[in-house]
């Protein structure tokens, strides 16, 4: 076990650096709509024309293919210049979409859109979550009726984060009639364009929209667009949620702790009031997380369900960080600001990308081993 | 060269071989009887109390990270403080250059034993046989000579195992202070034992959970227990990785030892506290008597967190300082 960098490590971190500070936009993120779309792809346009897009990325595919040292070296110094939130909408294209088109999709999927991926030129939303399936994806309903050609789908989906300013979805769908469960499901490339598709933006409680409902009518979609096969679907989407849960939500759980700092920079607590006791605890979080994340990156063989230890060690600590600031605000915190919004905003925290609750039963079936739980 | 935190094969050897010995000389239904005091020979022997000091010291020059691990191993075994002290004390005594005091220390001819002294309460963990002490103040850690002790056996925590108080804590002397970079380990290794109760305590509280049968079923298929568990195995998992962060950091003399060591140090005792708490929840009636063994962990919890300490955290750097604040 060692964290020592190599001369070359140090100059890759140093470059990066230096890079960052003249790079990084002055102006923050625009929260919702064209704006923020526009602003995502500029940065993005900006990170690959330097070589920083696609960092986890093989390099056959345009990417960085960077080692896992380089990674927390470039995320550690993304999170203290206070670059852009790689929460944005170019996300789920990055980390989402790219990565699974490379894992399970044909030669002619990886040569359009990849490159429009890495460069800025397209951004991509989720389609996997309906009413009626949250936590329980597998119980979805929106359908793809195989004709000819083509599939026709109907249903709806919801949840879909930046939907209405996306060009494509990953939709994951029942193709099959008359399946069960995650059998018979695809995995398929929407075109947002496409006739038929009507989109709804939901307001979130912080008050933006960077969330929408999608409603599909007769919307034809050629069965090239599948991915990793028709019928496959369930194990498609399995890659693209490991994803997920193992690199790309790096720089989140390395920027708790920098948040950490900006707080008690904030509160500036006096030695040995209640303040500085529940700061120092959330201080001592920060590290474990990040010490937690260093583990998840660096420590071969990767144990599976890893993922969901560090994951939920981050989420309920950054909405503890956020409901501490708001206390330290006190009547302050009931105007619109910074901490403010993403306070609210941190509630999604243990909600999107599977609940708390539903992350602590894999730990304690998957991890720990305990009978799983009686299911329909 | 590159960060690399997969466990090297010296580690797991050692770790091997220190889990044979635990399970033969140390096993928990050893404490059963309230009044056993913990031997030391087997943990000498095995070269324990001098495992991180270079081999010019007579040490056997492995690392803080392999002692760490060893300590998470100990802390599993509920050992008595007295190992630590007797770790911590060998140093000390190197330290202020009394090399035949930390041989006979290491070699287990001299006991010491692990004491605490706050304003008002001086107590001294299993003292029986212990010719020296190891005693965390507030103002650090001193290593005594015990000779003119005036003490009196008073009673632990829930009747738990041996305990003595100092009368008059002038009547130990001043002894040695430990320097910076032994109170640093003393953090680390009584944090990493603190992690090895939390271990224990999960895994006592898995295993039971998986086989305790109500309502027709385990009681571990119930959510409400799975999430307890799932609860503990989050904490150990914080504070495992928290802990080889620190230990590498003190092994390599990194500029965030003090800042890593701090974070354990502040998280191990609520993570030990926490498991201890619901281990003993999760077994209901059982878990409240005496006669299991889960109540021990919790009273462990409350020692351990004692001897640790507390530091002022806040006032150290982060590593993690955003850019504008990094200091040039």
């Amino acid at each position: 076990m060692m964290l020592e960098l190599a001369p070359e490590d140090v100059a890759f971190r140093l470059n990066a650096r230096d890079w960052l500070k003249a790079n990084v936009p002055a102006a923050p993120a625009p929260h919702e709509g064209h704006p923020s779309r526009e602003y995502a792809l500029e940065w993005l346009a900006r990170l690959h024309a330097s070589g920083w897009s696609g960092l986890a990325w093989p390099a056959d595919y345009g990417g960085q293919g960077l080692s896992p040292t380089r990674m927390i070296l470039w995320y550690e110094e993304y999170v203290r210049a206070r670059a852009p939130s790689a929460l944005d909408c170019t996300f789920v294209a990055l980390n989402h979409a790219g990565p699974t088109l490379i894992a399970c999709g044909t030669e002619r999927q990886k040569t359009f859109h990849l490159p429009r991926i890495l460069e800025g030129r397209s951004i991509w939303c989720q389609g996997f979550s309906e009413p009626g399936a949250g936590s329980d994806l597998a119980s979805l309903k929106t359908t793809g009726r195989v004709d000819g050609d083509h599939i026709v789908v109907n249903g709806q989906k919801i949840w879909s984060s930046f939907a209405h300013i996306a060009d494509y979805q990953e939709l994951l769908i029942r193709t099959e009639p008359g399946s069960a469960r995650n059998k018979g499901l695809s995995w398929v490339i929407c075109d947002m364009t496409l006739p038929g598709i009507t989109i709804r933006p939901i307001c979130n409680m912080a008050g933006v929209s960077h969330f929408a409902e999608v409603f599909y009518d007769d919307v034809r979609i050629p069965l090239s667009e599948i991915v990793g096969g028709l019928h496959n679907g369930w194990n498609t989407a399995m890659t693209t949620l490991g994803i997920e849960r193992r690199t790309a939500a790096m720089t989140l759980q390395l920027e708790l702790s920098v948040k950490i700092e900006e707080l008690i920079d904030l509160a500036r607590p006096a030695p040995g009031t209640a303040a500085a006791e529940i700061l120092s605890d959330l201080r001592a979080e920060a590290a474990a997380v990040r010490a937690m994340t260093y583990r998840t990156a660096l420590r071969e063989p990767a144990t599976p369900f890893d993922g969901s230890l560090v994951r939920l060690s981050y989420a309920e600590l950054a909405q503890r960080i956020h409901r501490t600031a708001v206390d330290i605000l006190g009547a302050g915190a009931l105007a619109e600001g910074p901490w403010v919004h993403d306070y609210l905003e941190s509630y999604s925290e243990t909600i999107a990308g599977g609940t708390a609750e539903i992350q602590r039963n894999i730990i304690a079936e998957r991890i720990l081993g305990l009978p799983r739980e009686a299911r329909a | 060269m590159s960060y690399d935190l997969t466990p090297g094969e010296e580690l797991t050897h050692i770790l091997y071989a220190a889990q044979s010995l635990l399970d033969a000389n140390y096993p928990l239904d050893r404490l059963r009887d309230s009044a056993h005091v913990d031997g030391m020979a087997p943990l000498a022997d095995f070269g324990a109390f001098l495992l991180s000091l270079p081999e010019e010291s007579g040490g056997a020059g492995f690392s803080a990270l392999e002692e760490a691990h060893l300590h998470a191993a100990l802390g599993r075994h509920l050992l008595a403080p007295t190992a630590l002290a007797s770790t911590l004390a060998a140093r000390i005594a190197l330290e202020t250059g009394r090399d035949g005091l930390a041989q006979a220390i290491a070699s287990g001819e001299t006991r010491v034993c692990a004491g605490v002294s706050t304003r008002n309460d001086h107590f001294l963990f299993e003292p029986d046989g212990a010719a020296m002490a190891v005693i965390r103040t507030d103002d650090g850690l001193n290593l005594v000579g015990l000779k003119d002790a005036e003490m009196e056996p008073a009673t632990a925590m829930g009747h738990g195992r041996p305990l003595s108080r100092l009368k008059d804590v002038r009547s130990v002397g001043n002894g040695f202070k430990a320097d910076e970079e032994t109170a640093r380990l003393h953090a680390l290794l009584t944090s990493a034992q603190l992690l090895g109760v939390a271990r224990a305590a999960r895994d006592l509280a898995v295993d039971y959970a998986g086989t305790r049968e109500q309502f027709g079923r385990p009681i571990g298929s119930f959510q409400a227990i799975k999430h307890h568990c799932a609860n503990m195995a989050i904490g150990v998992e914080m504070v495992s990785a928290q802990l080889d962060m620190a230990a590498i950091a003190v092994r390599d003399g990194r500029e965030d030892a003090a800042f890593q060591t701090a974070a354990l140090a502040r998280l191990a005792p609520r993570v030990a506290l926490q498991n201890a708490r619901l281990c003993i929840q999760i077994h209901g009636g059982i878990g409240f008597s005496a006669e299991a063994d889960v109540q021990l962990f919790l009273k462990q919890a409350h020692l351990l967190r004692n001897y640790l300490g507390a530091t002022d955290f806040l006032s150290l750097p982060s590593p993690m300082f955003p850019l504008a604040k990094v200091p040039a």
